[in-house]
């Protein structure tokens, strides 16, 4: 039987299991918005941390990073890992929104910024900010799958319809469960990430000869990819930090990860979480890189360094069931990202827009329905926004550069949450004047292409966005009496916890 | 200083040999030995330094 056949099989038995399991979840399914989109705060530490990184890491990890290191070399790995070195944060602000979140019963991180700057303007604002930003960054998930797919059944398949593939299993794995249906899938998913993918590059490297002669071929191959900036004039420092700067907050301008820094059940359970998912990242980021640095060596001159993956994928050298198992692994994070990111924006949509915006007084349960109606409505966008962009080439139109582009926007809002829990003196005009402004610049400077002084548009939208934040801020009424019971709660709450 | 200072401080730190060493000490070291080593070990040494902070949490209600 053809690989075609094989691919189609394979993906077969990977939607059956994750339906299964999304409705097995389902079977705990409570009532409530809280139940749904946050499965009542009751998750565990394993679940968490699995969750979590099936939520972080997604397409971009295999396809995307392995393409940027495949074509600027070692710079790629210290981007990424600067990612994961950002996560030192989470010792400051997992504690924090955690506390908050049980304590003021926060639903989505928008929610948080309203109730803490007094003005449902912020929280409307960074949830206008999210929704634009993450439809980019959802379409890049299934921009992966469609790749992969066409890529491993050697142009067979076509990239479209993987792209449909990632859309209709995001919308089931987000609408049948809510959070539990999406943390569930997101487990089982992040298990096939890492497992199949280490199977691959033991594959690869025992190809090559074992690490040792890996390494001294790379060295001899392309000595010029170990060293920032690369001869090619790749990673500038400019380059880097342009790179760098959104993903280094990822953690807590990404909606769809930080509000997971509500669910865990117990202190222990957010230990866990915080551990696993360091672990986790550094294998995984290692492995994808690695995994790059192979492709240089055994397909070199790819015109398009995102199908570096594919191509790896449908050489001899790996066992076609190895091969689609690999496939199935990436699409598994590329869907486990998308629904997460579909499941936050309509837990924004319903509590920062509905809600707070359109209709205050709609019931628990209208709030829920609007929610559901928005998963599909936000899978098509990303849908159209992916086909658009799929055929599209330069380094503008890659995964890892669009993706920071995305995280790029959402940057904007970092000011405003570091005055929510470090600043009494924030004000909410701050917060809003900054985070529209400094998105306006990274917008012009994304779509004109330009970069003044060489600087990428996130690093231009933060150096207008912060000083902004504070001359408001400083310039306008803080809400005093909030600030001082949310701060001097965490003072409290954190002090009893022994967190810093 | 408070020991949030000092988490600060040291995550300032991290992010300055983060750019320092890379592109001022390892530039001309095009093995693996330069840049990739660095940042592996780099990577390893702020997750270390995040288990030890969370070593220290206990258990309160929320």
């Amino acid at each position: 039987m053809s690989t075609t056949f094989w691919v189609w099989f394979g993906i077969a038995v990977y939607i059956a299991a994750g339906l299964g399991i999304a409705l097995m979840a389902r079977r705990q399914l409570g009532v409530g918005v809280s139940e749904f989109f946050l499965a009542n705060r009751k998750v565990g530490g394993f679940i968490s941390a699995m969750s979590y990184s099936a939520t972080t890491y997604s397409a971009f990890m295999m396809v995307g990073l392995a393409g940027i290191t495949y074509l600027t070399g070692v710079g790629a790995l210290g981007f990424e890992l600067t990612y994961l070195c950002g996560m030192f944060m989470m010792v400051f602000f997992l504690p924090r929104f955690w506390l908050v979140g049980k304590k003021y019963g926060y639903v989505s991180p928008m929610e948080l910024l309203s109730d803490r700057y007094q003005n449902k303007g912020v929280g409307a604002t960074t949830a206008i900010l999210a929704l634009v930003f993450l439809v980019p960054y959802g379409a890049i998930q299934l921009m992966g799958v469609g790749l992969l797919m066409n890529g491993v059944s050697g142009g067979a398949i076509p990239v479209w319809a993987g792209i449909v593939v990632g859309v209709v299993c995001a919308i089931a794995w987000s609408s049948i469960a809510g959070l539990r249906s999406v943390a569930w899938t997101d487990a089982f998913q992040a298990i096939i990430m890492i497992v199949t993918s280490a199977a691959v590059l033991g594959v690869i490297i025992a190809a090559l000869g074992g690490f040792s002669a890996f390494f001294s071929k790379l060295e001899a191959a392309s000595p010029g990819l170990l060293t920032v900036p690369t001869a090619g004039g790749a990673w500038s420092i400019n380059m880097f930090i342009g790179l760098a700067l959104p993903w280094l907050f990822f953690l807590i301008s990404n909606p769809q990860v930080s509000q997971r820094l509500f669910i865990p059940k117990s202190v222990t359970a957010m230990k866990q979480m915080l551990g696993g998912f360091l672990i986790f990242g550094f294998i995984y980021t290692m492995i994808s890189v690695l995994w790059g640095f192979g492709a240089t060596l055994l397909v070199p001159g790819l015109e398009n360094a995102d199908l570096a993956t594919p191509k790896l994928l449908s050489l001899a050298l790996i066992p076609t069931g190895l091969a689609i198992v690999v496939m199935i692994g990436i699409t598994a994070a590329a869907i486990s990202t998308i629904d997460s990111i579909l499941l936050t924006l309509s837990s924004v949509w319903a509590r920062d827009i509905h809600k707070g915006l359109i209709n205050p007084k709609v019931s628990e349960k209208g709030e829920l329905r609007v929610g559901q109606w928005v998963i599909p409505i936000m899978a098509i966008i990303a849908f159209g926004f992916a086909w658009w962009a799929a055929d599209k080439t330069g380094l503008n139109f890659m995964i890892a550069p669009l993706a920071s582009a995305a995280s790029a926007g959402l940057l904007m809002a970092v000011p405003a949450i570091f005055g929510a829990f470090f600043w009494k003196r924030a004000t909410a005009l701050g917060a809003m004047v900054s985070c529209i402004t400094g998105a306006i610049v990274v917008l012009i400077f994304q779509l004109t292409g330009v970069r003044p002084l060489g600087w990428w548009p996130g690093t231009w939208g933060f150096i207008v966005c912060v000083p902004l934040f504070v001359i408001v801020s400083l310039a306008t009424k803080p809400p005093r009496e909030k600030a001082d019971e949310f701060i001097g709660y965490l003072r409290g709450a954190l002090k009893k916890g022994n967190f810093i | 200083m408070t020991k949030s200072a000092w988490g600060w401080v040291w995550f300032a730190f991290l992010l300055a040999l983060d750019i320092a060493i890379p592109w001022y000490v390892l530039t001309s070291v095009e093995k693996v030995s330069g840049a990739f080593l660095f940042w592996t070990v780099w990577a390893a040494v702020a997750i270390i330094s995040v288990f030890v902070i969370l070593a220290k949490w206990r258990g309160v209600e929320g």
